[in-house]
């Protein structure tokens, strides 16, 4: 089954044209990992997908289970099931980490029909995640990303998106800035989420990532467009031969 | 020892000019200053405040905070903190700080599914945290509500 099909995408960031004709198929349940370099359009094609304000459509379509969602509102993809984990989580002073992942979720429960969760019964389904993420139980008492070190910040997207159990989970750069131990606990994280239907896009420059979260399929995106699409084998024969030696199917 | 807390919003093309006045006559007296300014949509904010240390008010302090947040870009905040020292041995500090709530901030609390007006006021809230915390929880309430219908509609 396919989750996510985007078909010949047409993208620009300002006046600059950055996906010319993207088409990607994304399956249930599979981990499909892009790869591709500098420029390609990796983090447009997360932006594009989640509906930021940065990127513009200009021809083409997302199908989402099989309905167009680029008309869609931001926080309508969200709550649909689409989650994004930022290169880049951004700081909110101010703003307690505990109260904010209590009201994302209880806006995704609400939208499901389901009951919202009070404080206390909130900080019990949380404990669990904290500790495998080895996070300190004073990081969701602190302010949301505000003095979070590099690692902290990844470990916190991994907690909402545990938390928030989507469908569909694109990773842009998850391992970008991490440290072994880091690595290691956001990879766990991830893989908890693997039960055979969640679909994974993961975006990243270098192979590391891959050894810990075992790909389905290989993109590798060049100019805007997916110019090959392989099993894991890709990513040996990327390291040998860069992405110059691959060629346009 | 005095202490004065404050939030002030202004929206559509209000302009606020508020502050306080700390006067300090006796020895060893303290005070804390804690304003917070939110400007909206062309709403423009001004703190004025005097902090004035009597000769007599040896080894008086005062710690002022200063900190504005704003919505959209067509709006202003301005700071001016009067300082009359008059006593050598007094400790006078100040803290002024902007900050402007930006689209990444919004988007990212939109990814995580938090629709748009619900994201603002969370920013606000939290902005203004350290001020209502001061306040007894029915008032608390009140003056959350009331920022929110002020600034109802301010955003987008």
């Amino acid at each position: 089954m396919i989750t996510l099909d985007i078909k010949d995408l047409h993208a620009k960031i300002g006046d600059k044209e950055i996906l010319k004709g993207l088409n990607l198929q994304l399956e249930a349940g599979k981990v499909h990992a892009i790869m591709g370099p500098n420029g390609a359009g990796k983090s447009t094609l997360s932006k594009a997908i989640v509906g930021h304000y940065d990127v513009e459509i200009t021809a083409g379509d997302i199908l989402y289970k099989g309905k167009s969602i680029i008309e869609m509102e931001a926080e309508e993809r969200a709550l649909e099931g689409i989650f994004l984990s930022f290169q880049h989580p951004v700081e909110i002073p101010g703003v307690n980490n505990a109260y904010f992942l209590r009201t994302a979720l209880n806006a995704k429960r609400k939208h499901e029909g389901k009951e919202e969760l009070n404080a206390a019964e909130f900080l019990r389904a949380m404990k669990g995640h904290l500790e495998a993420l080895g996070m300190k139980s004073d990081m969701i008492s602190r302010s949301l990303n505000e003095g979070f070190s590099g690692g902290e910040k990844k470990r916190n997207e991994i907690l909402q998106m545990l938390i928030l159990e989507p469908e569909v989970i694109i990773l842009d750069e998850i391992d970008s800035g991490l440290d072994i131990d880091a690595l290691r606990a956001v990879s766990e994280g991830i893989n908890k989420m693997k039960d055979g239907k969640r679909t994974f896009l993961v975006i990243t420059h270098y192979s590391r990532i891959l050894d810990y979260i075992e790909p389905d399929y290989i993109h590798v995106l060049k100019e805007g467009k997916v110019i090959k699409t392989a099993g894991v084998e890709l990513v040996a024969k990327l390291e040998a031969d860069g992405y110059d030696g691959i060629v346009e199917e | 020892m005095g202490e004065f807390y404050s939030v002030a919003v202004t929206t559509l093309a209000q302009q606020a000019d508020t502050g306080t006045k700390m006067i300090h006559i006796g020895k060893n007296t303290s005070s804390t200053i804690i304003s917070k300014g939110i400007s909206a949509m062309k709403g423009q904010n001004t703190y004025r405040g005097l902090v004035k240390i009597a000769a007599s008010a040896v080894g008086a302090r005062n710690y002022s905070e200063c900190d504005s947040l704003l919505i959209g870009s067509n709006c202003g905040a301005h700071t001016f903190p009067y300082l009359e020292t008059k006593d050598n041995v007094g400790q006078v500090e100040h803290e002024a700080t902007t900050s402007k709530i930006s689209d990444e901030q919004l988007f990212y609390l939109r990814q995580r599914g938090v629709n748009e007006e619900d994201a603002v006021s969370m920013i606000v809230h939290g902005f203004c945290k350290q001020v209502f915390s001061q306040l007894p929880m029915e008032y608390a309430v009140e003056a959350k509500a009331l920022l929110e219908l002020t600034l109802e509609g301010s955003v987008g």
